[in-house]
């Protein structure tokens, strides 16, 4: 099914190609070369894989305790800031120290950020939507500030508002030698990513607190019946996904730029709900998802470069896939005529 | 901080322009909601708009055809969303934000087919501002409304119209009826799903001559993800006023007044501190948060919102 949903969405994107007057076949053997055509596009593709797992997973850790999070985007860039503001103000520190505070600092500012839009679902009751798409708008300014002509400014040469650079004690090494991949730039953040899904994984199916996320997100009430009280639950499964998330602004900050800097993230915050919807909020599901996604996001980048086609088509794509995804509907007539219906997944 | 820059006429006439296109939102919304359908696409069927009347106002040099054009198109994204919410019954926040991806996608990918990184024409043809010219004399009065835009006085009359329509109308009482108890209305006769399509529709057009406003009447051209979340904000416009038109109208001048004030206040400072004029900008997003925060418990949605209607025995 997801398999149908990405070549569906293929199709449609190859439609909006062929209408702009470009060879579709052309744009996505550009866009599959770019991605894995040589090994420094593969690891290309990994870096781009890398936030997408995280946030994927912070979107997924609500969905399964049925709040839609659509603020990873803020929550990631506020855990950025977060790193990038104590990597840079405790530079001097060595690394056992200070990599330790830059992830702290990273998964707690998203976490605390994403925290608020828990509380104010749980104890006043306002749509989680709202607040989290509100927060990603309030983040972009408050960044605009910080970055421009506020207290992290910091003079650079990157032509963009920046912060000062963190210290060396925080940076993630590159773990493929320049001999085997010349140039490469793929970090350690790869493993962090990983232990995050086997942390998801765990904590999800093996403890007794994702025990009660995953009632309260199959049916608050009945949840409440057994002594599971939502409203903390909602707050507590915000709070996780929100540090899921700042972890990945984090590392994109130790591993990819060593600094913030305005317009930080390309959108992996609102890619992150296509990964989780189509990963069906599943730690593999996740995994391979991101992989799709980050494909589409290197290979989109070089299509455009190469055949003239903007790398927007990745996004055309990508919002088919999900809307596929929420009309599950259609595919499931498509391939299985007279199947027993069932709702869509943990999704209130 | 002076007192022309809290309530000057000229914060007054900026609060009205800013209104707008929340209130056009927002209006959907409740047009939408009263039905029974959560409709979220509408930042999204808003971007479209604003591509689109960009686009048609760039081909046919006339304003009358980019506006049609752009609720036209505004009303094809808002029908995707009614099969997905009525006929396939999908979630429909899932299904709304898919659009939303979509629309920020497909315009976006347009917009560098068509005008590559040029940006889009300068000579477009915008709708024009109606000049009240008795008014124009008046002190204060004058300087906020007498040189307001077509839209702006278009979106205070669908108040008017859509606030009549759904509460001393009998095709508005079956909208309502619709939306808080589908079964009962069916029973009566009513044709639940037509009902929902139409206002579904109704939203999406709405929503979309809100961003042709934004495109045509303000920046005079279009800009990537240029809505910049306006349509969320009718939206919490909608639930502070109580899925009312008339309550729109007024949660629409409180953020446009938020959204004015970030403005007038640029440069101002409290005491001696400078307020950032970045941090004034996210005035409008807090204050959605607030209001949001402040109302949701005292106001209460459609009691069929966001619920799909089956018929019965078609299950």
């Amino acid at each position: 099914m997801p398999v149908a949903s990405v070549i569906f969405a293929l199709a449609i994107g190859a439609i909006f190609v062929l209408l702009s007057g470009h060879d579709p076949i052309a744009a996505y053997v550009d866009l599959f070369r770019g991605a894995f055509g040589s090994p420094y596009d593969i690891t290309e593709t990994l870096i781009q894989t890398i936030p997408l797992v995280l946030a994927g997973l912070a979107v997924a850790v609500a969905f399964r305790t049925g709040l839609f999070n659509i603020g990873a985007e803020s929550q990631l860039l506020i855990g950025a800031v977060a790193a990038g503001a104590v990597g840079a103000r405790f530079a001097d520190l060595p690394g056992f120290l200070l990599f330790p505070m830059v992830l702290a600092a990273g998964i707690g500012a998203g976490a605390g950020w994403a925290a608020i839009a828990g509380y104010l679902k749980a104890a006043r009751g306002v749509n989680e939507v709202i607040t989290t798409i509100m927060q990603n708008y309030i983040v972009v300014f408050v960044m605009h500030w910080l970055l421009q002509n506020g207290p992290m400014t910091a003079p650079n040469a990157l032509g963009t508002p920046a912060s000062a650079p963190i210290g060396a004690g925080a940076v993630l090494p590159i773990i493929i030698p320049n001999e085997l991949v010349p140039l490469t730039r793929l970090h350690a953040g790869i493993f962090l990513a990983i232990a995050a899904v086997v942390v998801f994984w765990f904590l999800l199916w093996r403890t007794p607190l994702g025990y009660e996320l995953r009632a309260v997100g199959l049916g608050a009430r009945a949840a409440a019946q057994a002594g599971i009280d939502p409203r903390t639950r909602t707050v507590i499964a915000m709070a996780i996904a929100g540090g899921f998330a700042g972890m990945a602004g984090m590392i994109q900050v130790t591993g990819v730029f060593h600094r913030v800097f305005d317009g930080f993230s390309s959108g992996y915050g609102f890619d992150a709900i296509a990964v989780a919807l189509l990963g069906k909020n599943s730690p593999i599901g996740i995994a391979l998802a991101a992989l799709l996604f980050g494909a589409f996001a290197r290979g989109g980048s070089i299509m455009q470069a190469n055949a003239g086609v903007s790398a927007q088509l990745v996004s055309v794509i990508e919002a088919v896939v999900l809307f596929v995804i929420a009309a599950e509907l259609i595919v499931r007539v498509l391939t299985a005529r007279r199947r027993a219906r069932k709702p869509l997944e943990a999704i209130a | 901080m002076t007192v022309d820059q809290l309530i000057g006429a000229g914060v007054l006439a900026a609060t009205l322009r800013l209104a707008t296109p929340i209130l056009l939102a927002a209006l959907g919304g409740v047009v939408s909601e009263r039905a029974g359908v959560v409709n979220i696409a509408l930042e999204g069927c808003m971007l479209v708009g604003a591509f689109f009347g960009v686009v048609a106002a760039d081909q046919s040099h006339s304003v009358v055809v980019a506006l049609v054009a752009a609720m036209a198109v505004g009303a094809g994204l808002a029908a995707i969303h009614a099969v997905a919410a009525i006929h396939l019954r999908s979630d429909q926040i899932v299904s709304g934000m898919a659009l939303n991806i979509l629309a920020l996608g497909l315009t976006s990918y347009l917009d560098y087919q068509f005008y590559g990184t040029t940006g889009t024409p300068s000579d477009l043809a915008g709708v024009p501002d109606i000049e009240i010219a008795p008014l124009a004399a008046v002190p204060f009065i004058g300087d906020v409304i007498a040189h307001q835009n077509a839209i702006v006085w278009a979106g205070l009359a669908l108040v008017v119209l859509i606030q009549v329509f759904l509460f001393r109308t009998v095709p508005g009482l079956r909208l309502r009826a619709v939306g808080e108890h589908p079964r009962a209305a069916e029973t009566v006769g009513i044709a639940v799903r037509q009902t929902r399509y139409w206002a579904v529709i109704a939203s999406g057009m709405l929503a979309a001559l809100g961003g042709a406003y934004l495109s045509l009447s303000v920046a005079h051209s279009f800009t990537d993800g240029m809505t910049g979340g306006r349509g969320f904000i009718g939206l919490a416009a909608m639930i502070f006023g109580r899925w009312t038109p008339v309550g729109a109208l007024v949660a629409s001048l409180i953020f446009g007044y938020g959204t004015a004030l970030s403005f007038s206040l640029q440069g101002a400072s409290i005491g001696d501190v400078r307020v950032p004029v970045q941090l004034l900008s996210t005035l409008p997003y807090v204050l959605t948060i607030l209001a949001v925060a402040g109302f949701v418990g005292r106001s209460r949605p459609p009691a069929a919102d966001g619920l799909p209607y089956e018929t019965e025995g078609h299950a």
